[in-house]
């Protein structure tokens, strides 16, 4: 976050909505004090979005104005997480209640915690439900009379700050909504926090809970129940600072600083890798006779989920490279099925543009054909190349003489199939003896006036001298081929194979048996 | 040793069931030997069929882990109705799948683990391959424990234990002599999986090549099969699995858009394997995020859609139902996101691991209050590709959360898959306002697009453009909170015209067969494969029957009805107690629907809808 001057103030965060608290509502103080921090922070408002869940609380972003989301009862952190996740360059705040929070959020809220997102999750503890008119929460104290437990409650409290000491929340801090210019303080601290920051407010809910807090609120009572907390300070409390915490054992325990030394005082650091002493801190209740702590409990550095997910992706491109969807999409074993329908006797002679495919391996014929059930074991090999068969000299001719002309050299020759090449002598096409009966008898009258050309085939399956017995042998027998014509690596007719050759050859080499 | 002199059969297809204890490796087993029939040119279809616990008591029926593949050289739709040849690793194996089996069909056992304690685990009183009980079948008893143990007795460095469990690709290479398949692709497999495994790559290859050479060198197996090449469509070729089709079918949308993927779930049979994939392909820009349960699983999906994400969640039927409540703050935010449900049996836990199509209705009404939400349907293993990619088409294009219909059996079932050119795929075009839309440089978050009535997608980040949106009810344009009893009713319906219009953009129903006739087969989602194949074997014999497959569910094809017209009766076979009949029923009442409902947790044969097509048509 770059600290630039945006000239932002509290005005700029003030949405056009009417807000709808009760009278007094201890909520109040909380969205002015939040409208008077976001401006100190340099982040441009369009940067910055609140997410709550359902309650009195969670009304806040309507107020706000920057982008927001008033979501379902519990969930606002899972909707801010993956918000958080996407763009992390935003500042997210997560606004929630004790019931929000604690009771049907509590599982987001623990996991939230846990992974140590960059969100700063404000929690507005009333202990109780104000919107559904007064039910006791998780955090109310056992007893509290309510309209559900007119007898007094019985669940114990939920301890908010415990319970994220718990799953290694990375900062945690309390203040109460009475206590402005602590508040302010408490959500710069979470907002400047490289991680989750959770920050416990005490509230008041002066329709169904009033005076939950005065305790600690009350300011003619409320330095002998809380105590500050100050980084690398000793825990002073007391109106006249006179008293302090010390351990006894495992136990903090409150001593007055006129019979203790102060060296003898616990002392405070926020940074205390382990989250035991947090844990001291969070144990400290009113109801157990201590003074609850203010502050910071605990600040410190922990791997941010976020950037990890980030770098994950970042290495993960480094290792394979920017995806590629056609590579992904190879990530498997292929398998081509080739066109069966160009054969070079096909029975049309317009065939492509001149371009002669090659067909490419088709193994399982190479371990079919040849082990058939009537045959013994072979001398020769079907994967012997094309050239161990000596394949014949083809009969070559300028695609430009005429359909006379080729007629007349097939005749004379007694061969059956003519390759005719081009002015650079690569193989334009062929014209076979097929060709003469099923496609010239019968339907030109002037041989000689007509060019080859329009009757040869011209997507032509060729193969070179390399090639295996298995692929003639196939294309014979699947296309039912009689000539093969064999071309060089430029395209050039180089031999010519007839079936009756391959079937000699086949044959020679088992005669010997 | 004498001679041997192996004699060749061609055979168009085969239906082969791999059984043993689920930690037999069956599920592997099956997965080689497809693939390298996948390899060769065979049409397949597979079908996993695996207990929910990962360990059941071993030798019990309740442990039996099958994988059925039917591999052929013409085209198959199914895994095959009754498997010919069973491989039965122990005495549970065979009891359970010996039901399925075709009368006289092959078994290849493994003779060692008949003993007397797998006997009795197994439920028999006698020795089934002694008793005579086997009778009419070709029964191949092998040790197969004995002679694997015998070849790995040179590998030092396994335990006798260890060296028992590369028993299945012992038996793996003897299904490879038998169908004369090609090693090459499990070896290379084999080196790959086990690479830093030396010892355990030895064996299996060492187990493989045993098997094949037993195989070679018995009597008994002189008898080979030639299963040729399937006459495909030209192109590549790959085999693939309606969960790994949905993980690139979502990722090819991201890219296509240009966006991050974001995919946030909560593990959960059988959909689990989408979240395993995606995991994968974080060079994509995928980012995946493994929930604390199903609903932070949705919640964080949202929240990517609101930051600008392509935002996809995966469930299953019982955390379909977790996700209900945050589905409808997606429809009422009106952010795209894509659900995904790999259908499972229910209800409740139900059958984890097995088939059902009976999360339809919970996707088109599970919700409180009016809540259209598109649903569209995969029809097999690599058309979730093709779903998956529509299903973020229609949420970023109106604006709406999608439901996506697969289940395990697509899931987890296998078939080829004709690899896209990636360049041909279309870009899904996403607009991101930059400007406000209303007066006064106001931003007015849900004043509709006139035409496809989504409202416009701004997102955090954008100068000027700050707006708050929520769950509750809502003004329209400005979407403030509002309980106006005219609000209300003004953006249920236009909640409901925007996907009710999107009808208008989707494709039209096609009509496998003719366009009129006396009965129609109206199918949706898994039930593609069985139901097409019945029709058209019943076509073959000319009997006049037709079919439509309805991918898209809500809304329905704008022509569907006066289809549906065109036929005096419509069978609807369901995986379900008739869940599309009751969509059908409300929509198009005049009709005479006929069920054929099946909820056994396993997909339809293709004898059961052509015998029901039979009756029918013997009827009228
Ligand atoms: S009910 Fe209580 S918490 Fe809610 S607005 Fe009123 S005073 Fe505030």
């Amino acid at each position: 976050m770059t600290e630039v001057t945006l000239n932002l103030t509290r005005k700029d965060f003030v949405s056009d909505q009417m807000v709808r608290w009760c009278p007094g509502c201890g909520d109040y103080a909380i969205l002015a004090q939040m409208q008077r921090v976001l401006p100190e922070l340099g982040i441009p408002k369009e940067d910055i979005v609140f997410i709550s869940g359902i309650g009195c609380s969670s009304r806040f972003p309507y107020y706000m104005d920057t982008y927001g989301i008033h979501s379902i009862h519990g969930r606002a952190p899972t909707l801010a997480s993956g918000l958080k996740l996407t763009n992390p360059n935003l500042q997210v705040w997560v606004i929630t209640g004790d019931g929000d929070g604690l009771s049907i959020g509590g599982n987001h809220l623990i996991h939230t915690l846990r992974r140590n997102i960059d969100l700063k999750i404000i929690l507005f503890n009333n202990r109780i439900y104000g919107l559904t008119k007064g039910q006791y929460s998780p955090t109310s104290l056992p007893g509290t009379k309510t309209k559900s437990s007119p007898m007094g409650s019985i669940d114990p409290a939920f301890n908010p700050t415990a319970v994220a000491v718990g799953v290694g929340a990375t900062f945690i801090a309390r203040t109460a909504a009475t206590d402005v210019k602590h508040m302010a303080e408490m959500f710069r601290r979470a907002a400047h926090h490289k991680g989750t920051s959770f920050v416990e407010v005490y509230q008041n809910c002066l329709i169904f809970n009033d005076g939950a807090w005065d305790y600690a609120t009350n300011p003619k009572t409320k330095h002998e129940n809380i105590i500050y907390l100050e980084d690398h300070k000793p825990l002073i409390f007391g109106k006249n600072k006179d008293k302090g915490i010390r351990l006894n054992g495992i136990h903090p325990e409150v001593v007055s600083l006129d019979e203790v030394d102060e060296s003898e005082l616990m002392v405070h650091y926020e940074d205390m890798p382990d989250g035991s002493l947090s844990y001291f801190l969070s144990q400290m209740r009113h109801e157990r006779g201590m003074p609850e702590p203010m502050g910071v409990f605990r600040c410190v550095d922990e791997p941010v989920y976020e950037e990890e997910v980030l770098q994950q992706i970042d290495l993960a491109i480094e290792q394979k490279g920017k995806g590629d969807l056609q590579q992904l999409f190879y990530q498997a074993d292929t398998w081509v099925v080739e066109d069966e329908s160009s054969g070079q006797n096909g029975s049309n002679g317009q065939g492509g543009n001149g371009s002669v495919p090659t067909l490419g391996v088709d193994e399982e014929y190479v371990g079919v054909v040849f082990n058939d059930e009537a045959s013994s074991e072979p001398y020769f090999s079907p994967t012997d190349t094309l050239s161990t068969l000596n394949p014949r000299q083809p009969l070559i001719a300028s695609q430009d003489i005429s359909l006379g002309e080729a007629i007349q050299k097939l005749h004379n020759l007694d061969v059956g199939l003519l390759a005719l090449v081009d002015d650079n002598g690569k193989l334009a096409g062929v014209f076979t003896e097929g060709d003469v009966l099923r496609k010239v008898a019968g339907n030109v009258t002037d041989l000689d006036a007509t060019p080859v050309k329009d009757f040869m085939t011209t997507n032509v399956t060729a193969l070179k001298e390399d090639d295996t017995l298995a692929q003639a042998i196939h294309l014979m027998s699947i296309h039912k081929f009689r000539h093969i014509l064999l071309v060089d690596d430029d395209n050039r007719p180089v031999g010519v194979l007839s079936s009756r050759r391959v079937a000699h050859y086949i044959q020679d080499n088992f005669a010997e048996n | 040793m004498s001679e041997l002199k192996p004699i060749y059969k061609d055979v168009d297809s085969v239906v082969i069931r791999f059984a043993g204890d689920s930690g037999d490796g069956m599920q592997l087993t099956g997965t080689q030997f497809s693939s390298t029939s996948a390899v060769l040119g065979n049409d397949i279809s597979t079908f996993p069929d695996y207990p929910s616990e990962i360990r059941a008591p071993a030798g019990t029926l309740a442990g039996v882990s099958g994988f059925q593949v039917n591999f052929a050289s013409k085209h198959v739709l199914t895994p095959g109705d009754a498997p010919q040849v069973l491989v039965a690793m122990n005495p549970a194996a065979l009891k359970s799948a010996l039901p399925d089996l075709v009368p006289g069909g092959t078994i290849i056992v493994n003779t060692d683990s008949f003993t007397k304690n797998n006997l009795a685990k197994a439920g028999y009183d006698s020795n089934p391959l002694e008793d005579g009980s086997l009778e009419g079948y070709k029964v191949h008893k092998v040790p197969l424990t004995t002679m694997n143990r015998e070849a790995l007795k040179d590998i030092e460095d396994l335990t006798s234990k260890e060296k028992d469990r590369s028993q299945n690709f012992f038996a793996l290479g003897l299904t490879f002599w038998i169908y004369d398949r090609r090693l090459d692709t499990s070896l290379k497999w084999i080196e790959q999986k086990f690479a830093k495994k030396p010892a355990v790559a030895e064996a299996n290859k060492k187990a493989l090549f045993a098997g094949y050479h037993f195989g070679e060198n018995t009597e008994a197996f002189q008898v080979r099969y030639r299963i040729r090449r399937a006459h495909l469509e030209p192109g590549t070729y790959r085999r693939i699995t309606g969960n790994e089709a949905t993980a690139l079918g979502l990722v090819t949308a991201a890219q296509k858009m240009g966006k991050p993927l974001f995919y946030g779930t909560y593990p959960i049979t059988p959909a689990s394997d989408i979240l395993h994939y995606l995991s994968t392909y974080k060079n994509f820009d995928v980012r995946t995020f493994q929930a604390e349960d199903e609903i932070a699983g949705i919640g964080s999906t949202i929240g990517a859609s609101f930051g600008g994400a392509l935002a996809v969640t995966g469930t299953s039927g019982p955390g379909l139902a977790l996700k209900t409540e945050a589905a409808n703050l997606a429809l009422m935010l009106e952010l795209p996101i894509v659900i995904i449900d790999v259908q499972r049996g229910g209800p409740s836990t139900g059958m984890p691991t097995k088939t059902e199509q009976s999360d339809l209705l919970q996707a088109m009404y599970g919700r409180n209050g009016e809540s259209p939400i598109p649903v569209i349907a995969a029809q097999s293993s690599a058309d979730c590709f093709d779903t998956a990619i529509e299903a973020c088409r229609i949420a970023v294009r109106a604006m709406t959360p999608v439901i996506m219909l697969s289940d395990g059996y697509l899931g987890n079932g296998a078939e080829p898959w004709k690899i896209p050119d990636a360049d041909k795929i279309p870009p899904i075009e996403v607009k991101h306002p930059t400007e406000p839309n209303g007066e006064n440089g106001k931003f007015l978050p849900y004043k509709r697009d006139p035409e496809t009535m989504a409202r416009p997608w701004a997102i955090p980040g954008t100068p000027g453009l700050e707006h708050r949106i929520g769950g509750l009810g809502k003004q329209p344009e400005t979407g403030n909170v509002s309980y106006d009893p005219d609000d209300n009713q003004q953006m249920i319906n236009e909640r409901a015209e925007k996907v009710a219009r999107l009808a208008n953009w989707l494709p039209e129903q096609e009509v496998f067969g003719d366009e009129t006739g006396d009965l129609l087969v109206v199918s949706w989602g898994s039930t593609f494969g069985a139901t097409r194949s019945a029709v058209q074997s019943a076509r073959a014999e000319g009997k006049k029957v037709s079919h439509v497959h309805i991918r898209y569910i809500n809304p329905f094809p704008r022509n569907l009805g006066d289809i549906l017209n065109n036929f005096k009766r419509i069978l609807v076979p369901e995986m379900n107690m008739g869940q599309l009949v009751v969509l059908l029923r409300a929509k198009y009442g005049t009709h005479e629907f006929i069920q054929q409902n099946k909820v056994t947790g396993r997909p339809f044969t293709i004898k059961e809808v052509y015998e029901k097509i039979n009756s029918l048509l013997a009827e009228s």
